[in-house]
């Protein structure tokens, strides 16, 4: 039972067949929306379908349980498969061969023999030099009339796939880490306003910062053709009614505060942010005042207590309007005063007949007049905390590592065997390499010109 | 129209001609075509690398300077550059001109859909803040040599195809000039390698550059989803050659079908419902 488990888990049908699953669940992902803040309108669908996706948590899906196994699966696997090679890996890194193997002289071409008449304590003595120059743990063997050179390189070739798969297992393992012990959360704040409360993404509800982000500004820079060229906020953040960190916060440029980094990810305007209002009494001097909503201000003649209900930027296509509600003895009053009330008039000649409350001069004797309605920009941010970013980052610098090791490495090991034959020496040469044929060849050839440049030519 | 736009509707003509001599040489034979082709591919190159500094210069000009990798028109661009740049050094090394046939005709069409699609503007547009990023640089850079390495991948798993038509003396001449099976098998998985590493670079610098962005170096839009979705079918083909020893037709299919994925991760994902502000 135990056996079957793991060699399961060590096949390598498992690993493409789980490579294979994962890309086909990502393309489903990529092709059912993912809900990540709610509100992702499926109506196209029928109800039943929605359920079934519900339960199979297709609408969140990456974070989804089956999606969670599956990593773990390709995990195991790849940490069973390396268990179980891995000393076959570390005895070929280590193992050194005999240097006067004969195998690997059977059948050799030609061009991988040199003759030379040279001094034979010459031509051993230069070979050995040369071979210790380009190769690690040469070793020499000498018998009768034979001296064998063992050497090799790249050794370390065998150690790429583990790498690679080590950082695959790094990734999962900071991925994990992220989203068990990070958040992610947005929050949007008006101009002058602060908070410490945020929403988490996903609908995992609020979380409360130890600190309070106000927002003091937000501005938007354009180039020439209109196109936006900065967002910036400027952002003050409060502990205890002291500021811990104030500065502006740009896209491509987040901030770090205690732990937590702050994105500029998105903006808004909150239509009638402020008001200004005019009032006049009878013939009298208007005063203006600018106002908020829920401001409310108070007419002492008539003690009269005027309320902002609303700021509208456009009411029913006539424009920008307030909502006044005054309380006085008089009873309960609702007012909407327009800014383009003249016009409005001219329009519909009868209006204030019809609707007195859209008149101005309503509650006598004052005469309210709107005159702008100023909206206020909202600044988007968003938050992360991500202990597993670090780990991730540790990943990719070793998936490189391995992959430039894996491809672009190879475990070469040369022996060469110099034969005395009436005088002259032989000399053979003979390579294996683990991948990279054409690179071996070329190696050959490069070590035969240097060995002939050293003892036949020079 | 600004002077980098007219040489590069140049260089596209100028593809399309070193096309038509790399099919030449494969159809004939004559050895005769091939310098032909290289020569004028390589011209299209420098033109085409000239062109490229020249917009460079003017974004600077304009006051917007931005390296010429911000936008679809450029980003066509560079990838049929890297094309053809990957190729020329691949033609160099191995010393064959039988496989620009079918590995020019991709950089003529890309450079074709920049120039003369109505829906790619070609004007130089100033930088929103989101791409305001160095990383942004590095990840169109690796992105495309990777791409560009898996179009010459592909490229050669159609000529293994073709190839495969082969049987004894009596069939297509021309298919004999083809270069061996196992030659093309062995560079097309050199290109999926290089590809592979490339586009590992590709993804790591963008999370990089998400990461500075927008809050988090992986949030499964579908951009990047679909390019996780290429990196593992180009690992399943790996692992099938490296473990299982798969070779020839099959990879010569897979190498296509990751081609079919690169293109859709870089046009098709536009039709997925996206859920990203990229502002
Ligand atoms: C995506 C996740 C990956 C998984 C789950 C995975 C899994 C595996 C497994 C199970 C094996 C077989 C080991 C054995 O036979 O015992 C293997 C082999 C191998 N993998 Fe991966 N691998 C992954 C990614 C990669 C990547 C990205 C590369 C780089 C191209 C890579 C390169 C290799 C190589 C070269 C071998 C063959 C080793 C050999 O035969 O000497 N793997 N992999």
């Amino acid at each position: 039972m135990k056996k079957t488990v793991l060699s399961f888990l060590s096949s390598l049908k498992l690993t493409i067949a789980l490579l294979i699953i994962i890309a086909l669940a990502s393309i489903l992902g990529t092709i059912i929306p993912q809900q990540y803040e709610g509100g992702e309108s499926f109506r196209h669908l029928s109800p039943g379908l929605v359920n079934a996706f519900k339960s199979l948590q297709l609408f969140d899906m990456y974070h989804s349980v089956w999606f969670i196994i599956l990593m773990c699966l390709l995990s195991l696997n790849l940490i069973v498969c390396s268990v179980n090679r891995f000393p076959g890996s570390w005895r070929l890194f280590r193992k050194i061969p005999s240097p006067d193997r004969s195998k690997p002289f059977e059948d050799l071409p030609p061009d991988r023999v040199l003759i030379t008449k040279r001094r034979r304590s010459e031509v051993i003595e230069r070979v050995e030099s040369l071979l210790l120059r380009r190769y690690k743990k040469v070793k020499r063997k000498d018998t009768a009339n034979t001296i064998s050179f063992y050497g090799e390189k790249g050794a370390y070739s065998h150690f790429g796939v583990y790498i690679i798969h080590l950082s695959i297992l790094i990734f999962v393992s900071g991925a994990m880490i992220g989203s068990l012990f990070g958040f992610e959360a947005f929050v949007n704040i008006a101009e002058g306003e602060s908070t410490n409360v945020v929403s988490l993404r996903r609908q995992k509800g609020v979380r409360k910062l130890d600190f309070t982000v106000r927002c003091d500004k937000f501005s938007i820079a354009y180039y020439d053709n209109g196109m936006p060229k900065e967002y910036r906020s400027n952002l003050s953040f409060l502990k205890n009614n002291k500021a811990i960190y104030q500065g502006p916060l740009l896209v491509n440029h987040p901030v770090t505060v205690n732990g937590i980094r702050f994105y500029q990810a998105s903006y808004g305007s909150i239509p009638g942010g402020q008001a200004s209002i005019s009032i006049k009494k009878g013939n009298g001097e208007a005063t203006t005042i600018g106002v908020k909503l829920r401001d409310s201000f108070y007419l002492k003649e008539e003690d009269a207590r005027v309320t902002i209900s609303r700021i509208e930027e456009n009411l029913m296509s006539m424009g920008p309007a307030v909502l006044l509600n005054i309380q006085s003895p008089r009873g309960n009053m609702r007012l909407w005063v327009f800014k383009d009330i003249e016009e409005i008039k001219e329009g519909i000649p009868l209006l204030f007949k019809k609707v007195p409350k859209f008149n101005p001069g309503l509650f006598k004797p004052y005469y309210f007049k709107l005159n702008k309605i100023e909206s206020k920009y909202y600044t988007g941010l968003q938050l992360s905390r991500d202990p597993g970013a670090s780990i991730v980052a540790v990943g990719s610098f070793f998936i490189i590592i391995g992959l430039i090791i894996a491809f672009f490495s190879s475990h070469r090991r040369l022996w060469v065997r110099l034969d005395e034959q009436q005088g002259e020496t032989r000399i053979t040469v003979n390579a294996t390499s683990n991948r990279d044929p054409v690179g071996l060849r070329r190696e050959i050839e490069h070590l035969l010109r240097h060995l002939r440049e050293a003892v036949v030519v020079g | 129209m600004i002077i980098n736009t007219t040489i590069l509707s140049w260089v596209t003509f100028i593809y399309f001609g070193s096309s038509i001599f790399y099919m030449f040489k494969m159809v004939t034979g004559k050895e005769f075509w091939g310098p032909f082709a290289s020569f004028i591919a390589l011209a299209g190159l420098i033109a085409q690398s000239f062109a490229l500094i020249l917009r460079w210069v003017e974004s600077y000009k304009l006051g917007i300077g931005h390296a010429p990798l911000s936008n679809l028109y450029e980003s066509l661009i560079f990838f049929a550059w890297a094309i053809v740049f990957l190729y020329l050094i691949m033609e160099w090394r191995i010393k064959t001109r039988n496989l620009g046939a079918f590995v020019i005709p991709f950089a003529f069409l890309f450079m074709a859909y920049a120039s003369f699609s109505p829906d790619v503007n070609s004007g130089i547009r100033p930088l929103i803040p989101a791409l305001q990023s160095n990383w942004l640089i590095s990840h169109v850079i690796t992105c495309f040599f990777g791409y560009a390495a898996f179009t010459i991948a592909c490229g050669l798993g159609f000529i293994y195809l073709l190839k495969g038509l082969e049987r004894g003396q009596s069939s297509r001449p021309f298919l004999r000039f083809l270069p061996d099976r196992e030659v093309l098998d062995e560079l097309s998985h050199h290109s999926v390698v290089i590809g592979f590493i490339f586009l590992t670079l590709g993804i790591i610098t963008g999370s990089v550059w998400a990461y500075s962005a927008w809050g988090s170096y992986w949030s499964w839009d579908p951009k990047e989803t679909w390019s996780l979705i290429t990196w593992l079918v180009y690992a399943s083909m790996l692992h099938s050659r490296f473990v299982r020893g798969w070779r020839g037709k099959r990879m010569a299919i897979m190498s296509i079908v990751g081609f079919a994925s690169v293109l859709f991760t870089y046009f098709g994902v536009n039709y997925l419902p996206g859920l990203h502000s990229y502002f």
